[in-house]
């Protein structure tokens, strides 16, 4: 397999609050490495950081230290090349389904017809074919989650960032929507950097997996999964790493 | 402290503005006496007018006291009424369904009429004197209250009444000890937006049928050209209504407690 | 589909029934009573609305009084509308333009547009405009703080959304804060239209010539109490397809939207 390219650097990255009671410090001299089309899960207990390191990626928040480089551009504001998928899906109810997936291309200036065209390919690719004129508010937490991720693959970004997306959406659902995950993944690979607080999906999903540990935030262990896709929740190496990396975030507890 | 001192800036801008404008005001009728008194008074003038009538009858024949007096005690009188047979009457609209498909077409059509409206209709059967005002009050105030407290037991949440059933509640108990205290916030809303629309009514039905109350002395004041005791008496208006309203928001937070659920 | 049909046709019915029976309380009322020397009975009263269509009360036909009623309200609410929710957004978007005027609406909106009247008499005589500039004043304030809220109140994520798939300002104000905005600039047009209605009728029974509160207060002045009904029953109408209507426009414009009944 050829040498995949790293795309995006983390370095020293450190993030802290001004709050009344004093510096809250989010996140610790953080440093990470992400290759082209790698699928990195950052996995950690709930309520600490994850959400920050993800939104210093996209450039929502400004490290107090450090800096974050994508394909060698420093990031500093929110910007087309790094697309999210937000946990509450964050789709504009007033633009039907087709509205909210061209809505990238179309702000960008792109031709009616161009991201038409686009747009309804990524529609067909999560699996909506068919829902291109219904409003958000007819569609189900699932379907919804598919827009969003339609929406931010049709923008064609170089990486996309997934904060707990399914968070949201009831077990069975999840499970679905994981392996439809996995499915549009192999079929337009894209670099993702995916967060989660539930150690089955992390297993399920990732190429690599970096385990976060409590506030101040900082990476306590790495794991590269090599299981071959699909994966089978149940088959025994897969059980053997959800054990393993278990047992670590009990030490970082 | 980085935002406690963006808030004092935009507070300080407000206040400064307003400054200016009652500069602007004064500056355009006593200033330059561009605009003369019978059109716009000066702010010193009303400010004057104002102190003096809080004890002078003149010249239409009360007080400030008294004809605020006058004013709240019919507006409170209709208002009381209004909300006493406007809260059941919501209540019976939103849990009977055939009280409501019966109801329906003559509330709709009764609430598009404004309370004045009314006015010559009650005049002609309760006289010029307090009961006629009292009872135009009633009904804007009813119709007010019976909108948002229909509302509020309409929006009564369906698992709530499910848990009620399971407990084997009857369909009173229901009512009663779920429907009614869950629309609590809404019907307190209903009781302030009534409160509204009666005080405006009150105003509206002083203006046309009184000898007395606010209403009355501002109608009086512009038939004398004292546009400075109009302007002390909308200030008046504005001022008791906000003021009521506020009454009841302080109520409202004492009962709820609890909170939205 | 036929539970539908079962549904309206049971609404239709009760509400019928609920229609008549007021009727028939009213017709009993009055035609056997003392109370019939007063108040004339819903026959007599349909009668005469029906006729006037045709036959001119006053001056002018059924028809045209309502046409100018509705003159004198929808231009300056249609006015209030577009200044108020041009204001509106902008002050929800600057700050700074937020802290220099928004004291002042919150100073006019307690104050009920009625109680501008013998103002507006004062500045304007008794030409429209004076009756333009009430309505203007009952429907301004409304608007512009409800369009103010729903600037203030769009969903931070979204804008989030928006930037990162490569909105600038410009773009992000006309396909997020706009649409975003909708229902409440809505909700403040509704309230609008229901208090402008009210002032004008309120208006016009003060001091007009025509007009469907004219009809009213000169009903009162002749004693003719029919008259009195007649506008009352044209008020109600009018009201009525006023409200429809604005209810129409929204479940167009805001078909994307959660609101329940």
């Amino acid at each position: 397999m050829a040498e995949q390219r790293t795309l995006i650097v983390c370095d020293h990255v450190s993030k802290e609050f001004q709050t009344p009671e004093g510096v809250f410090k989010v996140i610790e001299d953080l440093n990470i490495k992400v290759k082209e089309n790698e699928f990195l899960v950052l996995f950690g207990p709930g309520q600490c950081g994850k959400t920050t390191i993800l939104n210093t990626f996209a450039g929502f928040e400004i490290p107090t230290s450090g800096e974050i480089t994508v394909n060698g551009k420093k990031v500093t504001r929110p910007g087309s090349e790094r697309g999210m998928v937000f946990q509450t899906t964050a789709l504009f109810p007033w633009f039907k389904v087709m509205g909210n997936v061209e809505y990238g291309p179309k702000v960008r200036g792109e031709s009616k017809a161009k991201r038409r065209e686009r747009a309804q390919h990524y529609i067909d690719l999560v699996g909506l074919q068919g829902f291109e004129n219904s409003y958000p508010i007819k569609l189900s937490g699932g379907m919804k989650q598919r827009v969003g991720i339609a929406r931010a693959y049709c923008n064609e970004p170089l990486l996309l960032l997934m904060d707990e997306p399914f968070g949201h959406l009831d077990a069975q659902t999840r499970y679905l929507m994981q392996e439809e995950l996995m499915r549009i993944w192999q079929q337009e690979k894209r670099t993702i950097i995916f967060v989660t607080n539930n150690i089955e999906e992390a297993v399920y999903l990732a190429d690599r997996i970096l385990v976060l540990s409590n506030c101040p935030t900082g990476v306590k262990a790495e794991y590269e999964i090599n299981l071959p896709h699909p994966r089978q929740y149940t088959d025994p190496e897969f059980l053997r790493l959800r054990r393993e990396i278990n047992d670590v975030i009990d030490h970082t507890l | 402290m980085k935002k406690k001192s963006k808030w004092n800036k935009y507070m300080i801008l407000s206040i400064v503005s307003l400054l200016v404008g009652v500069f602007l005001w004064w500056l355009v009728t006593d200033g330059l006496s561009a605009v003369k008194s019978n059109i716009l008074p000066a702010p010193t003038t009303v400010v004057k007018t104002f102190i003096k009538k809080l004890y002078d009858p003149n010249p239409e024949g009360g007080t400030l006291f008294v004809h605020l007096l006058s004013s709240l005690k019919v507006a409170l009188s209709g208002y009381g009424l209004g909300i006493i047979l406007g809260i059941p009457l919501g209540i019976i609209m939103a849990w009977y369904s055939r009280i409501e498909m019966t109801v329906r077409p003559v509330f709709d059509l009764v609430r598009t009429v404004p309370g004045v409206a009314w006015i010559p209709v009650m005049v002609s059967l309760a006289g010029i004197g307090l009961l006629s005002k009292a009872l135009v009050i009633f009904i804007s105030a009813m119709v007010a209250t019976v909108i948002n407290t229909y509302s509020g037991i309409k929006q009564t949440k369906e698992v709530h009444l499910w848990v009620g059933q399971t407990f084997g509640a009857s369909d009173w108990e229901l009512l009663t000890q779920i429907a009614i205290p869950s629309a609590q916030p809404m019907i307190l809303t209903g009781c302030k937006i009534a409160l509204g629309s009666a005080w405006t009514t009150l105003v509206a039905a002083e203006l046309l049928a009184s000898t007395k109350g606010i209403g009355y002395m501002i109608q009086q004041a512009r038939g004398i050209y004292r546009m400075d005791i109009v302007i002390v008496g909308m200030v008046i208006i504005g001022l008791t209504g906000a003021a009521l309203t506020g009454l009841i928001s302080l109520i409202e937070k004492r009962i709820l407690k609890g909170g939205r659920y | 589909m036929s539970i539908s049909w079962i549904k309206n046709g049971r609404k239709f019915a009760y509400g019928t029934f609920g229609i008549l029976l007021f009727g028939t309380i009213w017709f009993f009322a009055t035609n056997g009573t003392n109370l019939g020397k007063i108040l004339p009975d819903p026959i007599t009263v349909l009668k005469k609305f029906f006729v006037s269509f045709a036959e001119p009360i006053g001056t002018k036909t059924m028809t045209l009084h309502i046409l100018t009623s509705l003159r004198r309200m929808l231009l300056p609410y249609l006015t209030a509308c577009v200044t108020g929710i041009v204001l509106g957004m902008v002050i929800g978007w600057y700050k700074p333009l937020e802290a220099i005027i928004k004291p002042y609406i919150e100073l006019i909106r307690p104050i009920p547009p009625i109680a501008w009247i013998p103002l507006s008499i004062a500045w304007f005589g008794f030409a429209e405009m004076s009756k333009y500039f009430l309505i203007f004043l009952a429907c301004f304030p409304t608007i512009t703080i409800n369009t103010y809220s729903g600037v203030r109140s769009v969903d931070e994520t979204i804008v989030r959304a928006a930037r990162m798939l490569g909105a600038k300002d410009r773009q992000l104000f006309a396909t997020v804060v706009m649409p975003s905005t909708v229902p409440y600039i809505f909700a403040g047009l509704q309230v609008a239209i229901g208090s402008s209605w009210a002032t004008i009728v309120a208006a016009e029974m003060i001091r007009s010539s025509e007009g469907v509160g004219w009809l009213i207060i000169s009903g009162q002045e002749t004693s003719n109490m029919s008259q009195v009904l007649v506008g009352i029953v044209a008020i109600a109408l009018t009201g009525l397809l006023l409200v429809s209507f604005m209810r129409l426009l929204e479940t167009k414009l805001c078909a994307w939207n959660e609101r329940g009944a």
